[in-house]
């Protein structure tokens, strides 16, 4: 901020302004030059803080314009913003090294904690700023709340906002879905259904979905006999897949028109947007159990951090916090047109802005049952090895 | 009396020194990550040749069959459909022939995703643009081709067909009508005259469509994706899955040094035979 008071300050002495009419302002233009001069006599880093826009390195929520133009008219800064395509991808750029382009990086849980924090790639946040924010979620995400938090627990390396299971989506007028929630990852096992699903391929997902369908946990180191089961399951389930696609919007288009009954990956971020347009045959599926310490869902928490920059911008810290207000907090929740579920929705200022309708599309009525039939995403041990039988099988294929 | 050094290389110098930045140096950083050990990230490991091995022992070698069988079938469907339509371009449009061109133009404006998309929901069974239309108005039921590798080829040869016709129309305005009246005059029949004078004359602006349209075909990655279903993986697609979710840089850059030699390969010897002098003199 001092910053910007000096440059208001030069800029209001600018001898541009009015004419030079006598040695006074000759004087105030030779003082004007001079500390033009210094100012480019400081380091370049410092000296372009100033000048570039908070870059966000996100998921599209983050990038939705009423967001940021919400962000813009109460802080007056400028945002740049590119979207994700996976979370590796992203945590390759960063590690490429474009830790010097990017202020803020959303991204699931154990990345900060495992992956971005030990190797440098983002910036501890003041907890007395931060942690308070964490009494205002959902108690689940009460302090010291695991993925938050380094591993020696003395970081916090992030605020917790958008979250929800992940698993997969049916037809409701084909398959029941309490026969789902019973049979959970089984459904693909069942030979029935063999060229009726689809899978979506965000395929470190698919990785963790095919260990539950072959009954092993998918974040617990695994024998070989592990590895058996899921190179088998694997190579059926892709084989047996009525298509793969990367666009969600695919596989609920194929539902609608009685292509496939069923795909995965998927859970409310792949179908509230259409239930909420009236779509009634796409339904997100948590399995009530499953190998992962008896449970069959996984659920995902989206971690926003701050990237650890060189040329670190403290309105990097300004914009995690505007994030969490309630009015921002509805905007993230109501991304781009999506609808999805976040941890400051126990704030009943937030609950009240949404609509039954609205509620209904993220099948609110059962979503704390679902996080709780859910184990938290992990990193997945041994998934160099599961990765390379998965990427073979996609080799198979055709 | 000494002589003047040649000015030459200090103008070539600029342009010299943005290749070297902008083209040599990503090559040759791609083809040092291609001899570092699996999985790393570094660029100082040990030096190894295993990341060629796996690629040969791993299965890669089909993704890049299937790549080059699509740029290969691409190429041939759009010189087959690209020939007549310059022809009747150059000869027989007249003034509409621009009009025509812009409209074969006008789809590379939009973006290539956009306009797969739009296919996949053109041939999509059942509700499909194409099926149900046929349901609705003949009472016929079609299957559909869409998520198979017949549906890619056609998105391929879709997307692709542009970069065949203009290079080949230039190709065929090289061709001078009095040479074919020549031709038939002296009893040469449509084939004679189509092989021995036209293609001939018309050869520099075909092999130009087709090394644009095979080079673009082997690194396509959106058709497979989008209207084959991934029901087959191209070399583009299993480059992508090391890089990205496998976190496997070297052998994602070897399968990329490997599709970079293979294009060579193919292009540089008919490059040596390109003469653009030709082409570019009217």
């Amino acid at each position: 901020m001092n910053k910007d008071r000096a440059l208001k300050s030069l800029a209001s002495s600018n001898p541009l302004n009015r004419p030079m009419q006598h040695s006074s302002h000759r004087r105030k233009f030779l003082k004007t030059v001079a500390a033009g001069m210094a100012a480019a006599a400081l380091p370049t880093g410092l000296a372009a803080q100033s000048n570039r826009p908070l870059s966000l390195l996100t998921w599209d929520a983050y990038a939705d314009p009423n967001l940021l133009a919400l962000w813009k008219d109460q802080t007056g800064v400028d945002v740049r913003y590119e979207i994700h395509i996976s979370d590796p991808s992203s945590v390759n750029r960063l590690r490429a090294g474009e830790t010097s382009v990017w202020d803020f990086i959303n991204v699931n849980n154990p990345w900060a904690r495992n992956i971005m924090w030990p190797a440098g790639l983002i910036k501890d946040l003041p907890r007395d700023r931060f942690e308070p924010l964490y009494a205002d979620m959902k108690p689940k995400f009460q302090m010291p709340y695991k993925w938050a938090m380094s591993e020696d627990e003395e970081h916090l390396l992030g605020i917790v906002q958008r979250y929800e299971t992940f698993d997969f989506v049916i037809n409701p007028d084909v398959i029941s879905p309490a026969l789902a929630q019973d049979e959970g990852w089984d459904l693909f096992n069942n030979p029935d259904f063999a060229g009726r699903y689809g899978i979506l391929a965000y395929e470190d997902w698919n990785v963790m979905d095919i260990c539950m369908g072959a009954g092993v946990h998918p974040f617990r180191e695994k024998s070989d006999e592990d590895v058996a089961k899921f190179e088998e399951t694997c190579k059926r389930w892709i084989e047996n897949a009525s298509f793969i696609t990367t666009d969600f919007v695919q596989l609920n288009l194929a539902i609608l028109n009685g292509e496939i009954d069923l795909y995965f990956t998927g859970g409310t971020y792949t179908t509230a947007a259409a239930r909420l347009e009236g779509v009634t045959e796409l339904y997100a599926i948590t399995p009530n159990s499953g190998p992962a310490d008896g449970k069959g869902g996984i659920n995902w928490i989206e971690l926003n951090s701050a990237v650890n920059n060189p040329d670190f911008q403290e309105s990097a810290f300004d914009w995690l916090e505007f994030i969490t207000t309630v009015d921002a907090a509805e905007l993230v929740a109501r991304g781009n047109g999506n609808l999805q579920p976040v941890s400051q929705m126990s704030n009943p200022d937030l609950m009240a802005r949404f609509s039954t309708d609205e509620l209904a599309a993220i099948q609110w009525d059962e979503f704390d049952q679902r996080i709780a039939n859910a184990v938290e995403f992990d990193i997945v041990p041994d998934y160099d090895r599961l990765y390379d039988i998965y990427s073979a099988a996609m080799r198979d294929r055709g | 009396m000494s002589q003047r050094s040649s000015p030459g290389p200090w103008f070539a110098a600029p342009v010299a020194i943005f290749m070297l930045v902008c083209f040599a140096a990503p090559i040759f950083i791609v083809a040092w990550y291609s001899l570092m050990p699996s999985r790393t990230f570094g660029l100082t490991g040990d030096l190894t040749l295993e990341n060629y091995r796996s690629a040969v022992t791993d299965g890669y070698t089909r993704p890049l069959m299937w790549s080059l069988i699509g740029a290969a079938t691409t190429t041939l469907a759009t010189a087959i459909l690209a020939w007549p339509t310059a022809v009747i371009l150059h000869r027989y449009a007249g003034r509409w022939a621009a009009v025509a061109s812009a409209l074969i133009a006008l789809p590379i404006f939009i973006s290539e995703s956009v306009r797969l998309f739009g296919m996949s929901v053109f041939m999509m069974p059942r509700g499909g643009i194409l099926a149900g239309t046929m349901n609705a108005v003949f009472d016929i039921q079609i299957g559909s081709i869409l998520n198979t590798w017949s549906a890619a080829q056609i998105g391929m040869i879709y997307i692709h067909l542009p970069f065949m016709l203009f290079p080949l129309l230039l190709g065929v305005s090289l061709i001078p009508a009095d040479r074919i009246e020549a031709a038939r005059d002296l009893g040469a029949t449509r084939w004679q005259t189509f092989r021995e004078v036209e293609l001939p004359l018309a050869a520099p602006g075909l092999l130009i469509g087709m090394l644009l349209t095979f080079v673009l075909c082997l690194g396509a990655n959106a058709e497979a994706a989008i209207l084959g279903g991934r029901a087959v993986t191209v070399i583009t697609a299993a480059i992508e899955q090391r890089f990205n979710y496998a976190q496997d840089w070297p052998m994602g850059a070897a399968l990329t040094v490997i599709v970079i030699l293979v294009t060579a390969l193919i292009v540089l010897p008919v490059l040596s035979r390109l003469d653009l002098n030709r082409l570019t003199r009217r």
